[in-house]
């Protein structure tokens, strides 16, 4: 009996250290699968370098209140750094310029065809005496200032921390960018939440930008704010000893932009929420549902940008046999000035909704497809549609032909050059806030390396692209745009 | 700040933020009738699949911003930076 009970005794020990040790190389196991299956959030560091040229024609110039020469020209190189910080943290680093030159923009002061300053330091608005009293401007041809062109310096920073499940992304970010007469801060953080075995997505995200002018208005209101309502006799001002003609050519001396008030807030702040919703649906086919809420505040009309007014007598200083030719791109030696500056609500609310759907046609073909819906408090309704796809020729090339149209109605405070009434409390001729519609093609060539075989030092070769895009506006704006890009990863 | 944001958004037509939610109840609905499995995921993986705005993108978006009143929308840039619009 005390043998038998002895041989039980020793099962149930043996039993229990079996037990035991199974759990404990149950849990060790586990541990093990853990630490095997979680994924780096970035392998390894990622490094962008894109280089992007804009250039673009048209008759509407805002700086010279709708009509004029609105060419300009951009390039604009950017890189981008994805750098792993470790297992679960990701910093991207983007910064870029964009240097541009702009007939339109150059009108700010339209008579130094010859350097309004001499130095043609057309900012420096304390020094901004044109040097010809003959006031050859004309809304058609750039002045030769230094408000022609400028450079944007943007730079921004992102920190993205991944859960243990990868289930979870918290972000955050800053960004800060910088013009001669603009410059902008802004932060902001959010997150994205994966479920349904990662078919599903949420993402939220808040943006804060505190942006700041440092105003830069037209010459005549220059003139007009340092010397009062004797801006037209003071020896000191550009306007001096200046004829100026009415609309029939006859000398007068009474122009007064009497609207005219000076700028009192240069900031604005843009305030949004944007919440996305992604769904896989298929084995080929997934979509994202995006949805913007944007307030801004402050200073939003362009203190650069002149308008007209149809019930006020005109003054043109220059050729005044030129003046029925005025709206003509032929005119290039008169010019009309302006009885104020644009003037827009000092808030706006944007509210911006989108679809994106992606299908996998075949292993040559992929549809991607977008759509949107904008409405805002000023008046603006619009539409787009954009279609893309990518066709496959073999694992390394591939080309990305699109198509992208869009329309809006204009809005509430906009009118053409010269019909806006001193009465009215905003206004603008800023066509970008017409009605219009507009179609874009064009396409891509992709070069994708999977095996990153070619190398730049540290750098390996994942993909280049290359891009034309060719964009025509209903008001006759004209643009294309060309940028190439390489993607490296540093091993 | 709250009761102007609600404001605005009475502007921007009630109606249509009722649709929205709709839309979204629904689709967040469709959620749980499909899942396809990590291994079944190669065609969703190709990089044209990808639903946010390829990076090579960026300055066709950005001369969007410039030449048109409507932005946003897009998993980008909602704001800021810019002195042109």
């Amino acid at each position: 009996m005390e043998v038998k009970l002895e041989v039980v005794v020793g099962v149930i020990k043996s039993s229990i250290t079996f037990i035991f040790l199974s759990i404990g190389l149950l849990a060790y196991a586990q541990n093990d699968s853990i630490s095997v299956y979680k994924k780096k959030a970035l392998e390894s560091t990622e490094v962008d370098f894109l280089m992007g040229y804009y250039e673009q024609e048209g008759v509407h110039a805002s700086v010279t209140g709708g009509i004029g020469n609105e060419d300009l020209h951009s390039t604009a190189p950017t890189v981008v750094i994805r750098i792993p910080l470790n297992d679960d943290d990701v910093l991207t680093v983007d910064a870029g310029l964009s240097a541009y030159t702009s007939a339109s923009s150059s009108n700010g002061n339209p008579f130094n065809q010859t350097g309004a300053s001499g130095s043609g330091d057309d900012y420096d608005v304390d020094n901004d005496k044109p040097m010809r009293k003959s006031g050859e401007g004309s809304p058609w041809v750039a002045s030769s200032g230094a408000s022609r062109k400028d450079v944007l310096t943007s730079i921004s920073m992102s920190y993205v921390h991944a859960s243990d499940d990868r289930n979870l992304y918290w972000s955050s970010n800053i960004a800060g960018s910088f013009e001669y007469d603009y410059q902008s801060f802004g932060f902001g953080g959010g997150f994205t939440q994966l479920w349904n075995e990662k078919n599903t997505e949420f993402s939220a995200k808040v943006l804060v930008y505190l942006d700041q002018w440092k105003p830069i208005i037209p010459t005549e209101f220059h003139e007009f704010e340092m010397y009062g309502n004797d801006f037209l006799i003071d020896d000191q001002s550009y306007f001096y000893e200046v004829s100026l003609s009415d609309s029939d050519g006859n000398a007068v001396a009474d122009y007064l932009p009497s609207n005219f008030t000076s700028i009192d807030d240069v900031n604005r702040n843009s305030y949004s929420v944007s919440l996305e919703f992604s769904q896989i649906l298929s084995k080929r086919l997934q979509f994202s549902f995006f949805v913007d809420y944007v307030l801004q505040r402050g200073w939003l009309a362009n203190p650069l940008q002149r308008v007209y007014f149809e019930d006020r007598p005109n003054f043109y200083i220059g050729n005044f046999r030129s003046i029925s030719n005025y709206e003509s791109p032929s005119n290039t030696d008169v010019f009309h000035l302006a009885d104020d500056i644009e003037r827009l609500p000092r808030e706006r609310a944007k509210f911006p909704f989108g679809v994106r759907v992606n299908y996998y046609l075949n292993e040559f073909m992929v549809l991607r497809s977008y759509f949107r819906k904008y409405s805002d408090n000023w008046g603006i309704n619009s539409n787009t549609v954009h279609f893309e796809i990518p066709v496959k020729f073999n694992l390394k090339w591939k080309i990305k032909p699109s198509f992208r149209y869009y329309d809006q109605t204009a809005a509430d405070y906009f009118a053409p050059y010269n019909k806006h009434f001193s009465t009215q409390k905003y206004y603008t001729s800023d066509y970008d806030l017409s009605a219009f519609s507009s179609l874009q093609l064009g396409g891509a060539l992709v070069y994708t390396d999977v095996l990153s075989k070619y190398k730049l030092g540290k750098l390996s070769l994942k993909m280049i692209s290359l891009r034309y895009q060719n964009y025509q506006r209903s008001d006759g704006l004209s643009a294309f745009s060309v940028s190439t890009g390489f993607s490296f990863v540093i091993e | 700040m709250i009761k102007e944001l609600f404001t605005n958004l009475k502007i921007l037509k009630l109606k249509k933020i009722r649709q929205i939610l709709i839309l979204l109840i629904v689709l967040v609905s469709s959620s749980s009738c499909v899942a396809v499995k990590e291994y079944n995921k190669v065609y969703l993986n190709d990089l044209d699949m990808e639903l946010k705005t390829p990076l090579f993108e960026r300055f066709e978006t950005t001369f969007h911003i410039y030449r048109e009143a409507a932005a946003g929308a897009n998993g980008g840039k909602t704001g800021g930076g810019c002195g042109c619009n």
